[in-house]
């Protein structure tokens, strides 16, 4: 079985806060138990102090709420001080499919201000982490090499759908927003703040349309509104391109090192459209002979990877470069720093994707997403491959609706954002009466994972007022600046 | 009965009057409580700093034009050159003298993957240099690590081979526990006040009312010596828990000022929290003023009674850092005075449920050693060696 499309067609609205695997050692001291609820101490990722596990039981499905059950799983970073009872901040993860306590090491560290004094909430997604994960066993690890496209195969799919425990149809944006607030009614919160990044936003949204009285305060961080469909990223991936290509252009260095960027990264396309490369190579982790085979798209859908976080842009140039003189190396280290981790789950984010996004997508919107210079249509191959494979189900009526809840709402867009732009941004500001729509110039996809914005989020969450926050140290957040050589000139 | 009560009451009030009535020499007994808490304050500040805060470090660069990014880097971390040293600092770091040489082949040897050397000079026994070269040390080492990785990761390898082992610290401590050191401060803080404050009016009842001849009218009045030595004990006791009082108080308003979240720690005395403290601490202070009528009895002069009972107001402190050191503690210090409560203390702070079995114990063991110390004291009272100071 190949893991191909779980890792070559990673498509999403991830949160790029660092990825690392909860390690939950339960310590036996310290239960506190209802019927349906346990929450006990325990470590999770590399945090050090200890913090708290819960489980609890909800319907699988809530119009039956005797039938089958599931145990979301959940964390709570208790609040350092906790003298002045502050509501709690709850994590929506995006993806979809991100778990959000497999986060909890990045978050604790990028929500540090806030958690001085309010507990942070984790809750995994339904069909994500522990919360019945949609994941399926998958042995070829070195797939990610030596694999492409062409490999795929529809049946690698069906097997793995067919793994699935629980009924699909109830894994649904409106189930894991019931599930989230039944977690803040368990842990005895009358209110909540949420911060939503990416999908997680999206979650936001419908949190915000289903239990408005739950919430007092909202922050969504690179908007993906329920009028732009998930999986269109074509036009999108390609404005963050060309930003890139125009910033690159307005620094002397990138500039001097690379002055046809733009031209070598088509001719590098051109190639491997006629002819993908196949080349043979160490293993990067193994150290072992290996086939390396590249073709356009997945040299395309690397780059887009690589366009997420300011940090990977700045490698872009570089690697563009280099693959144009014929060496692939760059391309391959990048392809190594997240080889064999599971960033999201994948079987969620096609369940969710394909049955609440792509059944709003004409043929005319898939045209015009695929008119542009970066990967032309090669983002749609995913949903349209896998998109018939999945079991269906329809989102309840108003899901569609524009969301209008009279919450503070602080929105957060980075101008560089490959799949969510700031016009996302906009569309949630217009329709929502208490908002304000922040759009940060030298930042990325989810912008207060890496800036100084998430002090913003912290001055919002105490002054319920986003109109009147502190912004000046985004103006600080300096230019992109690009590697030119493989050895670093300083 | 109701007579023996009332002669006990009489015999209170008196010595109420006589330790309230110099208030100077109350207050300068109070001392203690009142500079606990600011020294609690101030002690945390400096330890806060040290640990979070990164003030600037001026260094002199020669040939910081070769190497644009490093410097960009260092004052990423707070580490300056020269040029941008306000003029009240300039003495301190002119006389550190610290400077860093960067030689001119850097971008040269940077571009084509040659080892550089970058030369730090400073005089290394100076103490207040010592900081400031970890500080660039480890800058530098981040600087150089970061620029390794990308270099394999751009020749196709997996930078996550530089890792092999990592080491995940897992901290059992509950989470709501509190700053250590406020809290081991505020233990020998509670433990010494319950010694010092009560010191001057143990010793003025008994060695100076020896000397000034009013213990011989109060033995010659037709009262047993038990209730008087009874008497000048709830005296002296109560000045202690007036002492143990006021630095629970004032320390819990005074943290407030000290921002411990910035080194992910908090410090709150619950009214529950209060409650117990002085439930524990009140037989240290019957402890601590019986222990000090005694020996002021057993000494000659007041002068003498003065040095013999202040090497006693030592003990509250020594035991509990002894006991820090210890790292097996035999069992028996568990049941002792001042060992036993400052044990039970370090569970309150951490935040561990109380064992109240081991509060009885020692509170037990405790109030027995302070009845013996009474009934012996009322005993020896009744001799005249001890009442003229002749043995």
């Amino acid at each position: 079985m190949k893991t191909i499309w779980g890792k070559l067609l990673t498509i999403g609205l991830l949160s790029s806060a660092s990825h690392v695997l909860a390690n939950n050692e339960v310590l036996p001291s310290d239960k506190l138990t209802n019927e349906a609820l346990t929450l006990e101490s325990c470590h999770v990722g590399e945090i050090r102090a200890s913090v708290k596990c819960g489980k609890l039981q909800v319907p699988e499905n809530y119009q039956e709420p005797t039938g089958e059950k599931l145990l979301v799983n959940f964390v709570v970073l208790p609040a350092i001080d906790n003298s002045e009872y502050k509501a709690p901040l709850m994590f929506l993860a995006g993806g979809p499919g991100q778990a959000a306590v497999e986060l909890a090491t990045g978050l604790n560290r990028v929500f540090r201000e806030v958690r001085k004094t309010r507990d942070i909430i984790l809750v995994d997604q339904r069909g994500t982490g522990e919360t019945n994960p949609l994941s399926c066993e998958f042995e070829d690890e070195q797939g990610v090499y030596d694999t492409t496209l062409q490999d795929f195969k529809a049946s690698d799919v069906t097997e793995c759908i067919n793994q699935f425990t629980g009924n699909l149809s109830q894994f649904n944006s409106e189930n894991a927003i019931r599930d989230f607030d039944a977690v803040r009614a368990a842990l005895g919160h009358e209110k909540l703040n949420i911060y939503g990044g990416s999908y997680g936003t999206r979650a936001g949204l419908v949190y915000m349309r289903m239990f408005p009285q739950s919430l007092e305060s909202v922050v969504l961080d690179s908007v993906g509104p329920i009028e732009v469909p998930i999986g269109l990223f074509g036009q999108s991936g390609a404005r963050a391109f060309n930003l890139l290509l125009e910033n690159c252009k307005n620094s002397d260095s990138c500039n001097t090192a690379f002055p046809n960027l733009a031209d070598e990264f088509q001719q590098v396309k051109a190639r491997l459209a006629k002819a993908p490369v196949e080349l043979d190579i160490m293993h990067p982790r193994l150290g072992t002979p290996i086939t390396f085979k590249l073709d356009e798209a997945k040299f395309t859908n690397n780059l887009r990877m690589q366009l997420y976080s300011v940090s990977g842009r700045s490698l872009v140039p570089l690697v563009i470069n280099q693959a144009y003189l014929g060496n692939y190396q760059p391309l391959i280290g990048l392809m190594a720093s997240t080889e064999g981790e599971q960033m999201v789950y994948t079987g969620l984010l096609f369940n969710i994707v394909c049955n609440e996004d792509m059944p709003k997508v004409t043929e005319q919107m898939l045209a015009a997403d695929a008119e542009n210079n970066f990967d032309g249509g090669m983002s749609h191959f995913a949903f349209n491959a896998i998109c018939p494979l999945f079991p269906k189900y329809t989102p309840s009526e108003n899901f569609y609706e524009p969301v209008t809840a009279n919450i503070p709402t602080l929105i957060l867009s980075g101008e560089l954002d490959p799949v969510t732009p700031p016009s996302n941004g906009d569309y949630s500001n217009k329709t929502l009466p208490n908002s304000h729509h922040i759009v940060v110039k030298n930042a990325a996809h989810t912008v207060a994972m890496s800036t100084c914005a998430n002090k913003i989020v912290n001055e919002f969450l105490t002054k319920k007022d986003p109109k009147a926050l502190d912004e000046s140290c985004l103006d600080e957040i300096p230019d992109e600046k690009f590697m030119t050589s493989v050895n670093g000139i300083q | 009965m109701n007579a023996d009560f009332g002669q006990l009451k009489a015999l209170v009030l008196k010595e109420y009057k006589e330790a309230f009535r110099d208030k100077r020499a109350l207050m300068v007994a109070l001392m203690m409580a009142f500079m606990a808490p600011i020294m609690i304050v101030v002690m945390s500040k400096i330890m806060i700093e040290k640990m979070v805060d990164e003030p600037p470090v001026y260094i002199k660069f020669t040939g910081a034009e070769y190497a644009p990014k490093l410097m960009t880097h260092l004052s990423d971390n707070n580490i300056l050159p020269f040029a941008d040293i306000p003029e009240s600092d300039r003495g301190i770091w002119d006389e550190r003298n610290i400077t860093l040489e960067i030689p001119s082949e850097f971008a040269q040897n940077m571009a084509e993957g040659k080892p550089i050397k970058i030369h730090l000079q400073a005089d290394f026994t100076d103490k207040a240099v010592a900081t400031p070269v970890r500080r660039i040390n480890s800058a530098v080492r981040d600087f150089s690590l970061s620029i390794g990785y990308k270099r394999l990761q751009l020749r196709g390898i997996d930078v996550r081979l530089l890792n092999p082992v990592t080491l995940v610290e897992q901290d059992t401590a509950k989470p709501d526990a509190t700053f250590i050191m406020i809290s081991m401060l505020l233990g020998v803080y509670l433990m010494m006040a319950a010694f010092m404050s009560g010191l001057s009016v143990a010793i003025d009842s008994s060695a100076g009312e020896r000397e000034r001849n009013v213990l011989e009218m109060l033995l010659c009045q037709p009262v047993s010596t038990l209730k008087i030595v009874l008497a000048k004990l709830i005296s002296a006791a109560t000045i202690s828990l007036i002492g143990v009082v006021l630095i629970l108080v004032l320390t819990s308003v005074s943290v407030g000022f000290v921002d411990l979240t910035k080194v992910g720690a908090t410090f709150s005395l619950g009214l529950s929290t209060v409650v117990t403290l002085l439930i524990l601490l009140l037989p240290i202070c019957l402890f601590a003023s019986a222990a000090q009528l005694f020996l002021a009895f057993q000494s000659k002069s007041f002068k003498e009674a003065q040095s013999t009972v202040s090497i006693v107001i030592g003990i509250p402190a020594i035991i509990p850092f002894a006991m820090m050191m210890m790292d097996d503690r035999p069992q028996w210090l568990d049941w002792m005075p001042i060992s036993g409560q400052s044990l039970i203390m370090e569970d309150i702070f951490k935040g561990v449920d109380v064992n109240w079995l081991a509060v009885l114990a020692t509170s037990g063991v405790t109030l027995a050693i302070t009845a013996a110390l009474v009934l012996s004291l009322a005993k020896k009272l009744k001799s005249e060696k001890v009442v003229m100071a002749l043995s």
